[in-house]
């Protein structure tokens, strides 16, 4: 029975197993930083589609309408990519001489001196904001309507009390949309927690990678990683983490509800 | 109408000269002027419909008028554009004088996140940028006088429809207002919540401050008013004082309006 015990704490606890664990914090930082930057992108979104001036207004309805259709697993390869060769090329017009370039054997970056590399760092920044940009357009459409939701009288006391336009918008507002906002936002918030098992498209370590491998026959019989086929009990494992996520998001968002709903909501008590 | 009364004398705080305006195909509007003077309480009364709101939100344009102009202090509001797409051609100056302009509306519209003291602070330290400490303690004193002050940390959906118009008539004083425009303030308000609007008010008239009163209410517009405006399909069918529109009513039109309102 100890021997038991001894082994599975010796066996959760080798080396391997560490860097799984880490792993998490690659999904939970891509998680935070894609969903604040989905709300930011949201903001922006709405606010184009708001405008008075009809080229913002068509970007922004094209921002919603267009991203909100381009399947995240595509966006999540493109995105990256293009901006990672984008930027070598940019770079490119400025270094490669002709020499370098007559010296470069590889098809792409022209020449040794614009390669751009990429570590888990600089991936996991781009896939945070790819997820921005994909659930951002989502986030357009919610913010957009609960923006309408707000009373018009809200804002014309406003107005008449002679706050500027941006004063109008970010005091009043954007401040009372809050409400009308978080049910939808949560929604997203939830398909960009979903879309971070992709990390593993991005040359991503994450913990979907890591279970796929520590779950897999034979991984690394030198080590003492030798089981049959456990892949099933690993993915068990991250159903367990998605599932918590999704509980503490739950209350999260009740708690930001409480708060964006404070003299909106709360019943009458006269 | 020029009244041998001491008010005439004074200066005229909103003067508005041949003003147009229209929703659509329906004209609203079709030419009014009239002048507030310095002390002055003006009521515009008439049926649904006849104009009276709109005339009253084009004072610090929340409605933009399709022709003719708004004076403060005489100082001409500047639009620019044709109609329909007239419009305010000076953002700063339309903040300045709306900052001076304190407006009641019907459904209260005080921002529903903010407490009630908050609201009233709101405008006086964002638009007037003056002191916290100075706000506060103005603030606090004008939720004294409506009768209010223990519900300052209240939020607005906790009190009741009075006790809300009251807080909002709080909010428009503490802009230290050189007009108060009140849109039908009691319109949305039960019988018995509306005696301590009114009281108010008339607390107000009596301090001598210039006031624009839109109303249904004909007694509250006969006991509060200095001079009363009686709007027909968007032209000013008679004006007078209370005594001269209510008592010695010439119109047919007013005649029949008064008659139908005292029956309601």
């Amino acid at each position: 029975m100890s021997d038991d015990l001894a082994f599975w704490l010796g066996y959760l606890t080798n080396g391997k197993h560490l860097t799984w664990y880490a792993s998490f914090q690659f999904t939970i930082f891509a998680a935070l930083l894609g969903g604040s930057l989905a709300v930011i992108f949201g903001l922006i979104g709405a606010t184009l589609k708001n405008s008075r001036y009809l080229p913002l207004r068509l970007i922004g309805s094209f921002y919603s309408s267009i991203v909100r259709g381009v399947p995240d697993v595509l966006f999540f390869l493109f995105f990256p990519l293009a901006f990672e060769q984008a930027v070598e090329w940019l770079v490119a017009t400025q270094v490669c001489t002709p020499e370098l370039i007559a010296a470069q054997s590889a098809a792409w970056p022209p020449c040794q001196a614009a390669n751009w590399y990429l570590g888990t760092p600089e991936y996991l920044i781009l896939a945070s904001v790819s997820l921005g940009l994909v659930y951002g357009a989502f986030a357009t459409n919610v913010i957009h309507g609960a923006l309408r939701a707000v009373p018009r009288g809200q804002l014309e006391a406003a107005r008449a009390y002679g706050m500027s336009a941006s004063q109008v918008l970010w005091r009043v507002h954007i401040r009372q949309m809050w409400v009308y906002a978080l049910p939808g936002l949560s929604n997203v918030w939830m398909l960009v927690v979903k879309a971070t098992s992709l990390l593993s498209l991005l040359q991503i370590a994450d913990i979907v990678l890591w279970a796929d491998r520590l779950g897999a026959p034979n991984f690394l019989p030198t080590v003492g990683l030798v089981h049959d086929d456990w892949r099933w009990r690993y993915y068990l494992v991250l159903f367990v983490f998605y599932i918590i996520v999704t509980l503490l998001s739950e209350r999260g968002f009740e708690a930001l509800m409480r708060r964006a709903g404070r003299g909106i909501l709360s019943e009458r008590t006269n | 109408m020029t009244q041998a009364e001491p008010l005439v004398s004074k200066p005229s705080v909103v003067a508005i000269r041949d003003l147009h305006k229209s929703f659509g195909a329906l004209e609203v509007l079709k030419g009014i002027s009239f002048e507030a003077r310095e002390g002055e309480v003006v009521s515009l009364i008439g049926s649904s419909g006849s104009g009276k709101s709109t005339l009253l939100r084009c004072i610090n344009m929340l409605e933009v008028p399709d022709q003719g102009s708004v004076s403060i202090d005489a100082e001409e509001i500047r639009l620019r554009g044709r109609p329909p797409h007239r419009q305010i051609a000076d953002e700063h100056q339309i903040r300045r004088i709306r900052s001076e302009l304190g407006m009641v509306f019907q459904s209260f519209n005080l921002w529903a996140h903010l407490s009630i003291l908050d609201n009233v602070m709101e405008a006086p330290l964002v638009v007037q940028k003056r002191p916290r400490a100075e706000v506060e303690a103005e603030a606090l004193a004008m939720l004294a006088k409506v009768g209010i002050a223990e519900k300052a940390h209240a939020y607005p959906n906790q009190l009741s429809g009075g006790q809300q118009q009251r807080a909002a008539i709080a909010r428009a004083l503490c802009i230290n207002p050189r007009v108060m425009l009140f849109d039908e303030p009691t319109s949305a308000l039960d019988p018995e919540l509306e005696v301590e609007v009114l009281r108010v008010i008339k607390l107000l008239a009596d301090e001598g401050r210039t006031m624009i009163l839109v109303t249904h209410d004909m007694e509250f517009a006969r006991s509060v008013s200095d001079r009363v405006i009686f709007l027909h399909q968007g032209l000013i069918e008679e004006e007078g004082t209370p005594d001269q529109v209510f008592g010695a009513t010439r119109s047919a039109r007013l005649k029949q309006f008064l008659n139908a309102a005292s029956h309601t």
